[in-house]
């Protein structure tokens, strides 16, 4: 882990604050992404979180500090061009297009990219990792399961070829065994070589996954460290643990 | 069950055909219509119901790129439609003593549609819905309002008059070269030249619609209308591909303004009013938006149907203009039931209109499973 640290950060939030209006949401918030790691981001309702994801994906700006991917600082990047660079996201309710198929839902991942040969490449690849998606490529996406499209929402992050994948709470509305699998899609997502940026409320099922952990409150990182520290942190054990 | 059968067996060979042949044929028909009228066999006033229709089909073309593709109402169409025809008014009428050529116009009228689209487009896009259909409204009345208070530049009420016809690239050279006669094949002033003239725009704008909606444009502007959170998510930017549509649209209504200002050789504030925009909404929803053949069929069907009738009524022809809104009412409301996706839809919207809608489906879940669970297990 150690030496982990000293290499470039894929990401890195140096004292970002945002502002919705006059109404401050990130206070000074430091984040770190190394290449394939799995980060978890955990807090309660109004914490940032959201925020948080906006923010990497440029949708909102920051008003201080830096947004820095590889080094290079992106605050007033566009939203496309950072996907160019490797961001990819899974947004919050997973958000498919529900009327078009899964194979077009995986296009849609490649928006960005023109390079034809690399995109039927990464298909097959994504069907090779999702094989019930070979399946249904024909099928609507939003007549499958939450599983089913949980691996559409997945497999159209990956179409972009991503370094870092952003998931939005990706246990929410998913029955508690359907979390279990999809922690264990974000791990196998993660053994390609992707790092992982999980932003959750269900501290338990993220922390069992990730490397390191921060836990936001009211706008400010609390705590950060290892999930193994996280997991054994006293405080966050009353807050979220029920210890 | 034999019907079925033979209806099904009908429908996978017409599936078979490719699209583009049901284009050739329905521009073949549309090609051969005025020959119908020198053979005399049909009067020239159905070739000017022709010609009109012909340009409601390219506004309708034009308002499908924000209605059916990007899936943004517009309430206050013909106001570009406005812009297209009083540039080209201006231009070339005896109002400034201009007469520039006719390319020239053409251009120039598009592009201040474009424009027009531009500036309106910019500050509205962020609104949604209700809000945009407001907003648009009132901008087509403020357009038309203007036109009727400007009246140094719009001569007000009376509009514009004698507007010169188009000449066609060419004539000016031959005319200096002294062959009048060969110069005067190249003015376009009579309906049949008219009709051919407008049927050439109509097929060039719907060709290169068709490719659009196949691009990555059309698919972002889908992917907008789908879900906008996810379209962003994937990389596309949607004010930049929001702004697209309704710059092209104004624009394709400018050159159909345009066209119409030559034909119609007057043009007056009348002609640019609300239920204008009224009915090219009507004909993209009674087509089918999203679908080009659709929308073209719903506008010669809405155009040529209240002539036809007006034809059938005879004598009692001055009644008819009173019910006329009030038929094309009842046929969208029995549309929205019977036929939501509309005459000859497009793939995306059949999903849209006959399938139920997955989120629905998942609120549902999910409220079931709240039920069921308790939100306490969720949130941990």
């Amino acid at each position: 882990m150690a030496s982990e640290q000293q290499q470039t950060p894929l990401l890195e939030f140096r004292d970002v604050q945002t502002f919705y209006g006059r109404i401050q949401i990130l206070k000074g918030v430091n984040y770190q992404v190394h290449p394939g790691e799995i980060v978890c981001l955990l807090g309660g309702n109004a914490s940032g979180k959201s925020t948080t994801m906006k923010t990497i994906l440029g949708i909102v700006k920051p008003a201080k500090g830096q947004v820095v991917w590889e080094g290079e600082v992106i605050n007033n990047l566009r939203t496309a061009e950072r996907i160019k660079r490797g961001v990819a996201t899974v947004p919050e309710n997973r958000r498919l297009f529900p009327h078009l198929t899964v194979l077009e839902n995986l296009e849609m991942g490649a928006y960005t990219r023109s390079d034809a040969a690399g995109i039927a490449e990464d298909l097959e690849r994504v069907y090779e990792f999702f094989p019930k998606l070979a399946e249904r490529r024909k099928q609507r996406a939003g007549t499958l399961s939450g599983g089913e499209q949980q691996m559409v929402a997945f497999g159209r992050a990956l179409m972009s070829r991503p370094k870092l994948i952003c998931m939005d709470e990706p246990s929410m509305g998913l029955s508690p065994a359907l979390v279990d699998q999809n922690f264990d899609l974000i791990q196998q997502v993660n053994e390609q070589g992707v790092a992982v940026f999980v932003v959750e409320q269900n501290a338990t099922a993220a922390l069992s996954i990730a490397h390191r952990g921060y836990v936001l409150q009211g706008g400010r990182v609390v705590i950060e460290g290892t999930a193994a520290d996280l997991l054994d942190n006293p405080e966050l054990k009353r807050a979220y643990l029920g210890g | 069950m034999r019907l079925a059968e033979i209806t099904g067996a009908i429908q996978t060979a017409a599936g078979r055909v490719p699209r583009g042949v049901y284009a050739v044929i329905g521009f073949a028909i549309a090609a051969v219509f005025p020959l119908l009228n020198v053979a005399g066999v049909v009067e020239t006033a159905w070739l000017r119901v022709g010609v009109v229709s012909l340009l409601f089909v390219m506004l309708s073309l034009g308002l499908n790129i924000v209605m059916g593709e990007t899936g943004l109402l517009n309430l206050g169409y013909i106001a570009f439609f406005a812009f297209g025809a009083y540039t080209t008014a201006l231009l070339s009428s005896p109002k400034f003593e201009l007469q520039w050529p006719f390319l020239a116009v053409v251009v120039l009228s598009t592009l201040i549609a474009m424009v027009a689209g531009f500036v309106i487009g910019l500050p509205t896009l962020r609104l949604r819905g209700d809000y945009l259909a407001i907003v648009t409204l009132a901008f087509g009345e403020i357009v038309r309002l203007t036109i009727v208070n400007l009246q140094g530049l719009t001569n007000g009420p009376n509009g514009i008059t004698g507007i010169y016809p188009p000449r066609l690239l060419g004539a000016e050279a031959l005319e200096a070269a002294g062959s009048s006669g060969a110069a005067a094949w190249l003015v376009v002033d009579k309906p049949i030249e008219y009709y051919y003239l407008v049927l050439a725009c109509v097929i060039v704008t719907s060709v290169l619609l068709s490719n659009l909606k196949n691009s990555r444009v059309g698919r972002a502007w889908n992917a907008l209308r789908e879900d906008e959170l996810a379209a962003v998510a994937t990389g596309i930017t949607a004010s930049r591909a929001k702004l697209l549509s309704v710059v092209l649209s104004a624009g394709i209504a400018g050159f159909a303004g345009s066209l119409f200002a030559y034909y119609s050789n007057v043009i007056s504030p009348e002609s640019f009013l609300f239920m204008q925009s009224v009915i090219v909404v009507c004909m993209v929803v009674l087509g089918g938006m999203g679908s080009i053949p659709g929308v073209i069929i719903g506008a010669i069907v809405l155009q040529a149907l209240p002539q036809i009738i007006r034809q059938a009524a005879g004598a009692a022809r001055s009644d008819f203009e009173v019910y006329r809104m009030l038929i094309f009412g009842i046929l969208i409301v029995v549309m929205v039931i019977f036929r939501p996706e509309g005459l000859l839809p497009d793939k995306l919207w059949r999903r849209e209109a006959r399938e139920v809608d997955p989120r629905e489906l998942e609120k549902t879940r999910q409220s079931l499973f709240d039920l069921e669970e308790g939100e306490k297990d969720l949130e941990v």
